[in-house]
């Protein structure tokens, strides 16, 4: 008997579509996807977006208010600083500075602690309990204090700061992966690829590894707004970037001392950090509420 | 059962305790400069105070003994001297650590105060207006660096509107002496004519420290808070309680209330960290004369042994405390005492 | 007396593609003192009944029907505190899955004290309140099978064993002595001796203290011998009602013939090996559901017309929504 078709043909998104179909319906995370790429777009063309060079010095506009003060000018639209630099040049170079570090960060500090995490999913005995205690323990301290104590070793200085933050940002993925790998192990799932013959590598990746992208994302995302969080904090402590590198933390101090007069100085560099997480936290949230749908059904 | 879960906490706490003593130690070397004076803090020893440090600490022994013997310093207080200052480190910090402990504690009360209750509402709210209107504000509240909003509130506060003292803990007119270490303690304990006076004054000094920590930490307990309501609220046994004919305020405060705090204590525990480290930021802004605002200074200043000695400390605080509320949370909620009753 | 009437009761579901019918025209009643059935697959929407039957569902539920009513009062048109009122007094739920239907946090004792229903008590001062809920609470738990009351209502609900809980739910429904009891598969889960002993219970009440049960289940066995009415769902649409004996024995509906027919032990006259009966096909999802008669698409009588829901007809005391029933031959 010929078999007809009653139902009309459901089409069934594969799930990273349905995350992104639920992601979309947030407009409040596309509000937050779409800074997030003009951020990129930043930290990509940043020399062709700024209309000056973040060091130039323009001794004619010292401290120069923004264009919406009735003493500013349109040709600098944030205004200038104590040496007349541009202040939405410096605000777009910082941005690529903080911004692009970041990203380096996060990514370095998941791939080590991907690969740190995956290997004690799949261990068991001694060597994965030591590793659970130290990582509460760890885990316990804050990142910032982390690097601040790194920082205070090796010493000030943004690659010293970048090794610092990368390195108290390890532990959480370790963590991730690990409690990740570990529940996933015992899915039928992967005992099914395992009764095939595949190996551990094998499993880790085709099976596994799809599985986990996601939450691995959202953990990301959640790194980066505490990296940047961090590197700014660092910056504006006088403890990472030091003063002729923009970046938005070291703008912020270097407003400090002119804060009376020049509020502006701090106002920008500080909203443009705001934004930036703000971006980051509502695609992570975005993220996170998808999946939490996806998982749901 | 909770005997044997407490003594293994209580391990892991030594455990983690020997191990940053054991870095603070591996600190002096690694430290610019010689290890004899990252450890004791002598600058420039003649020779028979160098060779009596030497002796003291142990150098030309095996390093594991000239740790033990550290160790041995460290319990009985003697944390070697700051160069800054040539005080005694364990001084310093104690002097210091009481500002920090009392502005975090104010402002995880304020935090809890604010954040739990708005939470609960945008949860019971779940997915309307108030919830997402809530959901913004925290979003934008838990997005701003703690400086920078700690630098706007003093521009507005102190140096626009000129209401709120910008920093210190207190007016130098009071002469207030410390005792505890706790700036309102030591008022109520101390015998100044113009207690009240100093009180508030006092007060002031400690709005816009706390408020820019509380803005921050209140949006994050508020989204932990709403996002386990809002789970509750969705559960079968609330679901079950109102069929049972209780109203949804009843079914919700007689059974969502304990099941949505209970296991969001450990995350709003987790919290206390990061707001220790915000407070150590705000307070070099505010010139409070805590334990971040000493550190910071001991960094800039390389001052190799109030560095070490600072980071002990505060990582020691911070360990004891989330060890400390890790049990308290476990003791509290009955889903963790898993000893299984026989079947009946 | 009817003691519950639903007529036509129609529940749509809002979601982001369109509104879902979960229930279609679903009809049910019971009379005082009778033992109902509800029968029907898993997601037929037996449980969505009872919640709109007390009112536990969300507001943005869209309920309409003709009729809803309890002991001839509307329960839809009611105030929500005079229906809180009715159904903590006279209606009582056991619910599908008691180990997530108990707050897990509170203990079982504090959670059947609290179901012991103030009207109960002697009027007392408050203090000796407590001791008689106990003593009502203790005599409940007695008499749904848990021996050890004290071991059982210090513990939490993860503590004990599945049909513990399930026997507590069981004892939380029954001490507030209801007119009505809503019992939503209570034996799932439950070994078939203890399963045997709350049917006997529940029989024994409804005997000796005429308590009337809607018992909902997909376990034809089970009810087979106690209820004296059954309903037969599918996929949110009656399709037939009548009496057990009558239902059983001439079924007239494709679907309650199917049901009954993958029930091997209804049927004595089996010859060996044969094959296993059941429809072809799986219970669409609540997305895909076909119009009309939502059997169509599996049903092996369909025609034509079942692209059309068909009218609910009666034979006697016995209703069914077919277009091709199994009326007997001599029609």
């Amino acid at each position: 008997m010929a078999q007809s078709n009653f139902y009309q043909e459901g089409h069934y998104p594969s799930p990273f579509q349905q995350t992104w179909k639920e992601f979309r319906k947030s407009h409040i995370a596309l509000f937050g996807l779409w800074i997030f790429i003009c951020f990129v777009l930043i930290l990509l063309f940043a020399p062709l977006i700024a209309p000056y060079s973040a060091s130039g010095q323009d001794t004619e506009a010292l401290l120069l208010p923004p264009a919406w003060d009735p003493s500013g000018t349109v040709v600098y639209l944030f205004g200038t600083d104590s040496l007349g630099r541009d202040m939405l040049s410096r605000v777009i170079y910082g941005s690529r500075t903080t911004l692009g570090i970041s990203l380096l960060m996060v990514v370095m500090a998941m791939l080590i602690g991907f690969s740190i995490g995956a290997f004690a999913g799949m261990s068991k005995g001694l060597r994965a309990s030591i590793l659970n205690h130290l990582l509460d323990s760890i885990m316990s301290l804050p990142t910032l204090l982390i690097a601040i104590i790194i920082v205070a070793i090796v010493g000030t200085g943004l690659t010293n700061c970048m090794w610092a933050i990368t390195l108290a940002l390890i532990p959480q993925f370790i963590h991730l992966t690990r409690d990740l790998v570990r529940t996933e192990w015992h899915k039928e799932y992967v005992t099914a690829a395992r009764l095939d013959g595949a190996s551990k590598t094998r499993i880790l990746f085709d099976s596994i590894l799809p599985n986990m992208t996601e939450r691995l994302v959202v953990a990301g995302t959640m790194a980066l707004s505490t990296a940047i969080l961090d590197i700014s904090a660092l910056g504006f402590l006088n403890l990472g970037a030091q003063a002729p590198v923009a970046e938005l933390g070291t703008l912020l101090s270097e407003g400090l001392e002119l804060a009376y007069i020049a509020p502006w100085t701090i106002a920008i560099p500080g909203a443009a950090i705001l934004l930036m997480l703000m971006s980051v936290n509502l695609v992570g949230d975005g993220i996170r509420s998808a999946l939490r749908y996806r998982l749901q059904q | 059962m909770m005997t044997s879960y407490l003594l293994r906490r209580i391990n892991l706490l030594l455990v983690t305790l020997f191990i940053l003593t054991i870095a603070s130690y591996a600190l002096a070397y690694l430290f610019p400069g010689e290890a004899l004076q990252n450890l004791s803090g002598q600058l420039n020893p003649n020779d028979t105070t160098y060779a009596a440090l030497s002796e003291k600490y142990a150098m030309d022994a095996h390093p594991i003994f000239g740790f033990f013997t550290y160790l041995g310093h460290l319990l009985h207080g003697d944390w070697g001297t700051s160069i800054n200052s040539g005080k005694p480190v364990l001084d310093e910090i104690l002097s210091h650590l009481p500002a920090t402990l009392e502005l975090s504690t104010y402002a995880l009360f304020m935090s809890l105060l604010i954040g739990i209750p708005v939470g609960f509402w945008a949860g019971i709210r779940f997915h309307r207006s108030v919830d997402y209107a809530v959901m913004t504000g925290s979003v934008v509240g838990f997005s701003i660096p703690v400086f920078w909003l700690a630098l706007i509130l003093i521009m507005l506060f102190s140096l626009n509107l000129g209401l709120l003292p910008m920093s210190g803990r207190i007016s130098l007119l009071f002469d207030i002496p410390e005792r505890s270490g706790f700036i309102v303690l030591d008022i109520l304990l101390s015998d100044v004519p113009n207690k009240r006076e100093a009180l508030y004054n006092a007060f002031l000094h400690m709005i816009l420290p706390t408020l820019s920590i509380t803005i921050v930490t209140s949006a994050v307990v508020m989204r932990i808070t709403r996002r386990s309501v809002a789970d509750v609220i969705q559960s079968d046994y609330i679901k079950a309680a109102i069929a049972r004919g209780l109203s949804r305020t009843q079914a919700l405060w007689r059974h969502g209330v304990r099941n949505a705090l209970l296991p969001i204590m450990p995350q709003i525990v987790m919290q206390f960290t990061v707001l220790l480290t915000n407070a150590m930021i705000v307070e070099l802004i505010f010139s409070w004369p805590g334990i971040g605002n000493w550190l910071l200074q001991a960094i800039y200043q390389r001052d190799y042994p109030a560095i070490s000695g600072g980071m002990l400390a505060v990582s020691a605080v911070v360990i004891f405390f989330t060890l400390t509320m890790d049990v308290l949370v476990r003791a509290l909620n009955p889903l963790k005492r898993r000893d299984v009753h026989g079947t009946i | 007396m009817q003691l519950l009437d639903i007529k036509n009761l129609t529940l749509e579901i809002p979601t982001a593609s369109g509104s879902i019918k979960a229930l279609d025209k679903v009809s049910l009643s019971l009379k005082k003192g009778e033992i109902s059935a509800l029968v029907g697959e898993s997601g037929s929407g037996k449980s969505l009944i009872v919640r709109t039957i007390v009112g536990a569902i969300p507001d943005r539920w869209n309920i309409t029907a003709d009729r809803l009513t309890w002991k001839g009062q509307d329960l839809l048109g009611m105030s929500e505190h005079k229906r809180r009122r009715i159904i903590r007094d006279e209606v009582s739920v056991v619910f599908q899955n008691a180990v997530t239907a108990l707050d897990p946090t509170a203990t079982l004792g504090e959670q059947l004290l609290e179901a012991v229903p103030d009207r109960l008590l002697p009027k007392t001062m408050f203090w000796q309140r407590r001791q008689h809920r106990l003593a009502l609470a203790q005599k409940q738990l007695h008499k749904v099978g848990i021996k050890d009351h004290e071991l059982c209502m210090k513990a939490y609900p993860h503590q004990v064993a599945d049909d513990v809980c399930q026997k507590l739910m069981l004892a939380m429904s029954l001490v507030s002595q209801p007119e009505l009891l809503i019992a939503d598969d209570p034996t799932m889960g439950m070994e078939i001796t203890t399963k045997v002993q709350i049917l006997r219970l529940l029989t024994k009440l409804n005997q000796t203290r005429n308590l009337s049960i809607l018992y909902v289940s997909h376990d034809l066995l089970a009810i087979a011998t106690m209820a004296t009415n059954m309903t037969v769902l599918y996929c949110g649409q009656t399709v037939e009602s009548g009496s057990m004996s009558e239902l059983r024995h001439s079924p007239l509906h494709p679907y309650t013939k199917a049901l009954l027919d993958s029930a091997p032990s209804f049927r004595k006259d089996l010859p060996r090996k044969t094959p296993l009966s059941s429809l072809p096909g799986t219970i669409p999802t609540l997305q895909h559901l076909p119009i009309g008669c939502r059997l169509g698409p599996r049903c092996p009588r369909a025609g034509k017309e079942c692209v059309k829901a068909p009218k609910t007809h009666r034979l006697h005391n016995h209703f069914y929504n077919c277009h091709f029933p199994l009326l007997p031959e001599t029609k």
